[in-house]
């Protein structure tokens, strides 16, 4: 694509892209690491579950620790969108 | 309620003599939770010993084993039966005596007979397959073994087999496998085995039958045609008699367990030679009742008492005391932990923020009247017990669903007539769909949502300190929660002192005082820093969690995030069915064209199925999900053992 004929209302529309593509990938990739970090957590959780019923409050805090991570993905997504 | 039921800690001493019939009125009115005894465990129970059962318990025990084999066989659960008529014990009792063991005995006839019959059908099905091959072999099976000069092959192979000796064969090709009988003179047996093994034969057993296979396969198919009728009528006999024996084999097992529970009493209990011990809980309205009705039977002849509760060794048994509206949830607070004694039972609460935020997830006319038609076919099924709350939760659900619904304007996607009530959720989908959807008003909502009720946990979670807590570290863990909530609403004040956010203060005007600072900034960090002192003076690694204040209030995120994904399959669906498949065709009507737009429909009406079904997963799991960890960790402890008192309801006799 030739620079000249670049106009202005171009640009900025595509900054606004990159902005949108950019708050995507924030909260995408955000909840890959999430996923990942869970994926161990969460069967480990479930094996002590079904092992003693009573820490099922226990295990789910543990599983969802890692959503913070995802959380500032959101963080990161939102600044950028407005 | 936000207060587990009142207890009294009683205390029943009396001679052994007067032990059955305390028993016999603490079972009857089935509110003396018992606390076991534990030998030695206690010192001013030195010389005491675990009591022995009352007479009989064997004996019962041994009818009790019976019935429950009876009903195992056929699968009689109580909590799946409705009474059919209530029984008097007497009458039952007697029938024990009398009826049982003809009972037993016809029963175990029939299930005999039921897995001997079942043996012979597979017998006979095995004998089938394993004379299938033969059936295109036109000859005898008595010809083809018991010769003593003559070897005969039969079996399947890859490919067909002529052997260079003398020899006569059968050849029948076949898709599930090529069959083939060869019969050589035993000295040629070992070349035709090697030619046979090239081809990779697999030999089968010729069958120990007489005549043509055929023949026997069907003279056999007749015999499992009058098993099966056998099979039939004796299943019918077995269901016959469950009809008539399920009321009082359940009878019979509540009496029972009712004997044996008695009679196993004293194993709980303390015992000298003379006397015996009983201690307990009891919700604090029935002790006067109680002690009454016992100082009765026995004539004034024992000593009952109430003991100071104490806090710090004793667990008090926990059972929830809500309006009969609540009942559904406290299952939902079971699942995570039975509150302690002295702790906020926030079943209350949740019974209310539970289905709120279900609605603003799944808020829609149709998905809500979806749910309501399922809850009320699955009340059908499930009448009491835990199944009987789920149910009543889907309910309450449903009901939510309806009325944000509503407020959303929202019927399958659709717009309703009215323009939204609260922010509208109606995306743009293919160029169509209205004005879209408001998402910063939703996420604001949200977010005030979640600083809401973590301000409502932190205040829970400052009582609860002040209540359970002693000395210094009371005040330490209320500072603390106190604390929390400084950083939380600095960080926010903060915020709005340099950003304007919609739906929130704006304290950007507020005056400035230095170096761009206004009153607001500063006040937001003078609290973020005393929030942070107290926070460390309880737990100085506590500093490392702040970041969760963040991430728990953005959380909430999650209501309007996952509500607005269930819209948006709703108007995907909407548009693919309606809009790319039954309107073109509706434009050029045609008999393919009819075909289409059934097939229009059957995604419409699948695809909404589906979006109800995830949109009651992900709405259910994900409000559930904000009780648990962001409203709960606030100040919920959990861990409460729960009452239960020695007694039954009972459903299926009478004295």
């Amino acid at each position: 694509m030739a620079d000249g004929t670049m106009t202005l209302e171009m640009i900025q529309a595509s900054q606004v892209g990159l902005k949108a593509v950019g708050a995507g990938l924030a909260v995408g990739m955000a909840g890959i690491g999430t996923g990942v970090a869970e994926m161990g957590i969460g069967s480990a959780a479930v094996g002590a579950v079904a092992e003693d019923k009573d820490i099922f409050g226990l295990a789910l805090l543990f599983t969802v620790i890692p959503e913070t991570i995802v959380i500032f993905g959101l963080v990161v997504a939102l600044l950028l969108l407005f | 309620m936000l207060k587990p039921r009142q207890m009294s800690r009683l205390f029943i001493a009396a001679s052994k003599d007067q032990m059955e019939p305390i028993i016999q009125e603490l079972y009857r009115h089935n509110v003396f939770h018992i606390e076991d005894f534990v030998d030695q465990a206690r010192e001013e129970y030195a010389g005491f010993r675990i009591g022995m059962p009352l007479s009989g318990a064997s004996e019962v025990s041994n009818d009790l084993l019976k019935i429950r084999s009876l009903s195992a066989s056929y699968m009689v659960k109580p909590d799946d039966e409705e009474p059919d008529k209530i029984r008097r014990t007497s009458e039952i009792r007697s029938l024990i005596e009398k009826d049982l063991p003809g009972i037993e005995k016809e029963t175990e006839g029939l299930t005999l007979m039921r897995s001997r019959l079942e043996n012979e059908e597979k017998d006979l099905e095995q004998k089938i397959a394993g004379l299938k091959p033969f059936t295109d072999i036109p000859i005898d099976l008595d010809l083809l073994r018991g010769y003593e000069s003559i070897e005969v092959f039969a079996g399947f192979v890859a490919r067909d087999v002529v052997p260079e000796v003398p020899h006569d064969r059968f050849y029948s090709p076949s898709k599930t496998g090529n069959f083939i009988v060869i019969a050589v003179p035993v000295e040629h047996r070992v070349s035709v085995e090697k030619d046979l093994n090239e081809a990779m034969f697999q030999q089968v057993p010729i069958p120990e039958e007489h005549g043509p296979a055929s023949g026997i396969i069907s003279s056999y198919q007749l015999q499992i045609i009058s098993i099966k009728e056998q099979i039939e009528a004796n299943r019918q006999k077995l269901e016959d008699n469950r009809k008539k024996y399920a009321g009082f084999l359940l009878a019979c097992d509540e009496l029972l367990t009712t004997d044996v529970s008695k009679a196993e009493a004293p194993l709980r209990f303390a015992t000298t030679d003379q006397a015996f011990v009983a201690e307990g809980w009891v919700p604090v309205n029935e002790v006067e009742p109680l002690s009454r009705a016992i100082n009765d039977v026995c004539g004034g002849k024992c000593y009952i008492s109430e003991i100071p509760i104490d806090f710090e060794h004793d667990s008090v048994p926990v059972e929830y005391n809500n309006p009969s509206f609540v009942r559904p949830t406290e299952l939902i607070i079971d699942i995570y932990a039975r509150p302690r004694y002295s702790e906020i039972d926030p079943s209350l609460i949740v019974a209310f923020i539970f289905p709120l935020f279900f609605g603003l997830i799944l808020g829609d006319v149709g998905y809500g009247l979806i749910l309501l038609g399922v809850s009320l076919l699955l009340r059908r099924y499930f009448k009491r017990g835990d199944g009987a709350q789920l149910v009543n939760i889907l309910m309450i659900f449903a009901i939510s669903s309806i009325i944000f619904g509503l407020l959303y304007s929202e019927f399958l996607g659709f717009k309703l007539l009215w323009h939204p009530l609260i922010f509208s959720r109606h995306m743009n989908i293919g160029g169509e769909g209205g004005e879209g959807a408001a998402i910063p008003g939703l996420l604001v909502m949200a977010i005030w949502i979640g600083i809401i009720q973590i301000t409502l946990g932190r205040v829970l979670g400052m009582i609860n300190h002040a209540r359970m807590d002693h000395g210094s570290h009371r005040v330490k863990a209320v500072l603390a929660n106190l604390g929390w909530l400084l950083v939380m609403w600095g960080i926010l004040v903060a915020l709005w002192s340099h950003f304007a956010i919609p739906y929130m203060p704006d304290l950007m005007k507020v005056p400035q005082i230095a170096a761009g600072l206004n009153l607001a900034t500063i006040t937001g960090v003078l609290m973020i820093v005393i929030g942070v002192i107290f926070i460390a003076r309880e737990n100085i690694l506590d500093i490392f969690e702040l970041p969760t204040i963040i991430s728990h209030v953005l959380s909430y995120a999650r209501l309007v995030a996952v509500g607005l994904s269930s819209v948006a399959i709703a108007m995907v669906v909407n548009f693919i069915a309606i809009g790319m498949i039954i309107e073109p065709q509706l434009a050029h009507l045609s008999i393919v064209g009819i075909v289409i737009i059934i097939v229009g429909v059957l995604i419409f009406i699948v695809g909404h199925i589906g979006n109800a079904a995830l949109g009651l997963i992900g709405g259910a799991l994900q409000s559930l999900r904000l009780q648990y960890v962001e409203f709960f960790t606030k100040f919920y402890k959990g861990g409460g053992q729960k009452y239960n008192p020695f007694g039954i309801i009972r459903r299926f006799t009478e004295e």
